[in-house]
């Protein structure tokens, strides 16, 4: 009857870890199963058998899959909130990037781990090692420090006018290559908005997204409006960390075929309207 | 020619099978309590391993030394393909180590030891020790645990131990010698090799791949 038990705990761990997305879960499950095998071999009054097993499946080979996890088993994305490309749903992220980044962690057969960060922050996490991709409306022309992928979705710069007066810049690095002196510059998108109710700025300079998200969110002072959106053409895309060549290739590859697929232009469709 | 193919391989197969039944014929073994008590031991599988099929347990001993022995010179070719930035500590991995090692080494020793008396023997024992090495490398990574070592010795360690089994092994088949001191010498013999031999293997993958 143990045996019996035993066998169905085993054939039911290994499914288990078959089945996990998580590789973490996945190792776990390796390794009871591995110790309940150990237990029927006990069963079947093999316990020299059952030690090996023990020794080797649950101790030796564990350790080997944890280790290699930890080298390799996760995908941590430095993250700017930016809606609807990457927001948090709950506590989960979600948004047409993280649609991205799931498959690209099904491909890499890594697990994806969002770091949450302010756009300043981004850069240096990238350098530091701390992240090895960076996604959330990443908006910049060239940056020798880092791999750029292609284009994930168009977009443009606009400028905002109430009247003529000063101008106020959000940190964008594209926006900011169009920042002249004396003109203000805003971390937040929010604190943009306020500048420009307030009469603080009469100009603001920001990209087709935060644009269209403050608007949706009516923070815009719309009466008397002048919108001109500038010639230049945009686009976001994912930062990925020099030393990464090999995530970088898998992203390129994966957006490749994507586009191909016309899975992008779906995407963009049901979150961009 | 799939015709020919096919034919070639049933006709290995049948070699194989006319080989096995015919020119190796398989020696009577005696019944399992009285080569328990001829050769010394308490534990059934150590008097059959290590007495009356002595022979299969020495082949195996040279097959694992040969595996070990392809895996260094495969890895030793490849050279070092990138240099790894050493992992962040952590105090966990420290305190782990410093409480299971000596643990680890122990019950490694006992079960090899005790190996004729209860369940165990050196594979086992040899691979508990082998996941000790493990540990401690990933805690404090192979450079630093073998600073004063060629790059050799590791080898030419377990070269040595697999030719004193082999020695050993070939001795006490030829003089009839049987006993507790045989089994537990040849028990022992063959934990440190296979501890060893995961320690090369593991020795040579951090090698190749920068560190652990």
């Amino acid at each position: 009857m143990g045996t019996l038990v035993l066998c169905g705990l085993a054939g039911a761990l290994a499914v288990f870890a078959l089945t996990r997305r998580r590789l973490l879960l996945g190792v776990i499950g390796v390794g009871a199963h591995s110790l309940a095998l150990a237990g029927v071999y006990l069963f079947l009054s093999a316990p020299d058998v059952a030690l090996a097993e023990a020794s080797i499946g649950f101790g030796l080979v564990t350790f080997i899959f944890l280790l290699a996890l930890r080298r390799s088993g996760r995908l941590v994305v430095a993250a700017v909130e930016c809606f609807p490309l990457l927001y948090q749903e709950g506590d989960r992220p979600a948004g047409l990037e993280w649609e991205i980044l799931a498959r690209l962690g099904d491909r890499l057969h890594r697990e994806v781990h969002v770091l949450w960060v302010c756009r300043g922050d981004v850069s240096g996490a990238l350098a530091s090692g701390e992240a090895e991709l960076a996604a959330g409306g990443f908006l910049v022309r060239s940056d020798p420090g880092l791999r750029l992928s292609r284009p994930v979705v168009p977009t443009r710069l606009v400028e905002v006018a109430v009247g003529p007066g000063r101008r106020v810049v959000l940190a964008h690095p594209c926006c900011e290559a169009l920042a002249q002196s004396g003109d203000l510059r805003c971390e937040e998108p929010e604190e943009l908005a306020r500048a420009l109710c307030s009469g603080e700025a009469c100009r603001a300079v920001l990209d087709l997204l935060t644009f269209r998200e403050l608007g949706l969110k009516g923070a815009w002072p719309e009466e008397n409006c002048a919108i001109r959106v500038l010639e230049d053409p945009l686009a976001y895309r994912f930062a990925v960390a020099l030393d990464a060549a090999e995530v970088h290739q898998a992203l390129e590859e994966l957006l490749a075929e994507l586009e191909d697929r016309g899975v992008l232009a779906d995407l963009v469709r049901r979150y961009l309207g | 020619m799939k015709v020919l193919g096919g034919l070639g391989i049933v006709g290995l197969v049948v070699l194989l099978v006319w080989l096995t039944w015919s020119c190796f014929p398989l020696g009577e073994l005696p019944p399992w309590e009285e080569a328990t008590a001829a050769w010394g031991s308490k534990n059934a599988v150590a008097a059959i391993v290590l007495g009356a099929r002595l022979w299969d347990t020495l082949f195996e001993v040279l097959v694992y030394a040969l595996a070990i022995a392809g895996v260094a010179l495969a890895a030793g070719s490849l050279g070092t393909k990138a240099v790894l930035p050493p992992l962040p500590e952590t105090p966990l991995l420290h305190l782990a180590v410093a409480l299971l090692l000596g643990p680890i080494g122990v019950f490694g020793l006992y079960v090899a030891v005790s190996g004729h008396l209860g369940p165990g023997g050196g594979f086992p024992a040899g691979a508990l020790v082998g996941s000790g090495l493990l540990l401690l490398a990933l805690a404090r990574g192979t450079r630093g645990l073998t600073p004063g070592w060629a790059g050799g010795a590791w080898e030419t360690g377990k070269f040595a131990v697999t030719g004193a089994i082999l020695l050993l092994g070939l001795g006490v088949l030829v003089l009839g010698a049987r006993g507790e001191p045989v089994l537990v010498g040849l028990n022992v013999l063959i934990a440190l090799e296979v501890a060893l031999g995961a320690w090369v293997v593991l020795r040579e993958f951090a090698h190749v791949r920068g560190e652990m």
